[in-house]
């Protein structure tokens, strides 16, 4: 029961102290003002490039593509900001459960990267009419939920540098525009060279972009699944790795004394 | 106004050094740029577009390092609790933000060059057909109406930390409102409106028109309407920094803003 509390108390903590000192606005502005500006930015590219019949594919993989803003920048920041702020000593100090203390750090970040792929799904059926006619809203949903968390995933291990690395925001960046390039955004991974589809294979997004696509044409459960449970692993390896990471980065930080001094 | 001068010269000079050790910055001015372009020429491909592509990568780092980092200065002033100081200090907050935009403006003008180094060593693709005189003159107005934006912008994130959020949050926006990495004409007409009061759209224009792009050759007209709007803006400014000073002292609430 306490290690629930902990948990929960946690992620609400966590997840105020990220967003509501910028005040509501703030907030909104990425939930609106940045899917807007995404999903316009490259579906209007795609069209310039591939014409207007391809619409669809730009809006889609972007409006998916959004859960990163919480999965990478928000868990990353969640990390990271306790280095910031200066209360990554107390946390280390804490005789807090671990696990729990580190899944708190992306449990909301979860749900709101849920939230923010509706909003985005909803800002790209308005502005370029993709069709969702063909889909299980059912099985689009729990694609939706299955990147969320493989993203989520991906931030927890780089979350974990923040204990050894000051400048984590900008890992933050560099990994929320590259997946743009190597997950099936903007580009099929068939057309990208081959080391880029090595690297595209380990990466989150890119089985569960390819789902909720097929999903959109009408595909369902039993075509999907091997896509979605691969899309799950992947995430779970890179929360896996974050969490050893975090467990043995704390422990040489607790030998030397060096909580901040990296 | 010697010592504004000298003012705005040491803040530049001291925005300078900061940014040369800043990850973030050589990220912004670096990596961001590389990432749109190999990103741009692989959707675009060769040809006429490729201008798009590798111009449009700079343009996005440029861009960037102007209004965000030049955004991102206040907020730092912030958090590190000298936003005060800057304030209370009898030099002009304008003073201070014209020196620490000119070093935005040179580490976003850096930009180009990686963006023209990966289109040409890795896609083998470069900008052709360029007009010398045109191109040199549009990227001055443009660098202009960037200057004149940010300045412009910098009040607001001194006045309220919202701000940042809500110009960061639309940053990507702004590549579409400017016509970057694509023409405005595809996009639907009440946002080609939105787009026409943006003062970087026509020198942007113009820059594009300067390598070939069939947009016509109207460089005067689209030069002084980017000018007068940037100018615009600069009027728009000048309350916005009377207000911010005004607000400042009547609250006390600056860093709490």
């Amino acid at each position: 029961m306490n290690t629930l509390r902990i948990f929960f108390r946690t992620c609400w903590f966590q997840y105020r102290a990220m967003f509501n000192w910028a005040t509501p606005i703030g907030y909104l502005s990425y939930k609106f003002l940045q899917p807007i500006g995404q999903i316009l930015f490259f579906t209007e590219l795609g069209i310039f490039a591939t014409g207007r019949s391809n619409a669809l594919y730009f809006a889609l993989g972007n409006a998916l593509q959004l859960t990163a803003i919480n999965g990478i920048f928000g868990v990353v920041m969640s990390v990271g900001n306790e280095r910031q702020f200066g209360t990554l000593p107390i946390l280390l100090g804490s005789p807090a459960n671990r696990l729990v203390t580190f899944l708190g750090r992306a449990f909301v970040h979860v749900i709101d990267g849920i939230a923010g792929v509706a909003v985005g799904l909803a800002l790209a059926l308005v502005m370029f009419q993709i069709d969702l006619s063909h889909a299980n809203l059912g099985l689009l949903a729990i694609c939706v939920c299955i990147i969320s968390l493989s993203t989520a995933g991906l931030g927890l291990m780089f979350g974990s540098l923040s204990l050894i690395m000051r400048d984590v925001f900008v890992i933050a960046n560099g990994v929320y525009y590259l997946l743009l390039v190597f997950c099936g955004i903007n580009i099929p991974v068939s057309r990208l060279p081959e080391w880029a589809q090595l690297i595209s294979t380990g990466l989150p997004l890119t089985r569960g972009v390819q789902a909720t696509r097929e999903v959109v044409s009408g595909a369902g459960l039993a075509q999907v699944s091997g896509l979605l449970a691969g899309e799950l692993a992947i995430g779970l390896v890179y929360a896996l790795i974050g969490y050893s990471m975090f467990r043995w980065l704390e422990h040489q930080a607790r030998r030397g004394g060096l909580q901040e001094a990296y | 106004m010697t010592a504004y001068v000298r003012a705005a010269a040491r803040a530049f000079e001291m925005s300078m050094k900061l940014r040369a050790v800043n990850p973030f910055t050589n990220f912004g001015w670096l990596v961001f740029p590389l990432i749109f372009v190999v990103l741009g020429l692989a959707l675009l491909g060769g040809g006429g577009k490729s201008a798009y592509a590798i111009l449009g990568g700079g343009l996005l780092g440029y861009w960037g390092m102007a209004y965000v980092e030049g955004g991102n200065e206040i907020q730092n002033e912030r958090w590190s609790g000298t936003l005060e100081q800057i304030m209370g200090c009898p030099t002009p907050l304008v003073v201070i933000v014209v020196g620490k935009l000119c070093s935005s403006l040179v580490f976003g003008a850096l930009s180009f060059f990686p963006a023209i180094a990966v289109g040409y060593f890795a896609f083998h693709q470069s900008v052709q057909n360029i007009d010398p005189v045109p191109f040199a003159v549009s990227f001055l107005v443009l660098t202009f109406a960037f200057f004149c934006m940010a300045v412009t912008l910098a009040p607001l994130y001194a006045m309220w930390r919202w701000a940042f959020s809500v110009t960061n949050g639309f940053e990507i926006g702004v590549y579409v409102l400017g016509g970057f990495m694509f023409p405005i004409s595809q996009l639907p007409a009440w946002l080609q409106v939105v787009a026409s009061v943006f003062a970087p759209t026509w020198a942007v224009r113009a820059l594009y028109a300067a390598t070939g792009q069939p947009f016509g050759r109207q460089y005067a007209l689209w030069w002084a309407v980017s000018i007068a709007l940037s100018c615009g803006y600069l009027v728009i400014g000048w309350f916005l920094y009377r207000l911010v000073d005004v607000r400042a002292r009547a609250t006390g609430q600056l860093a709490l803003a």
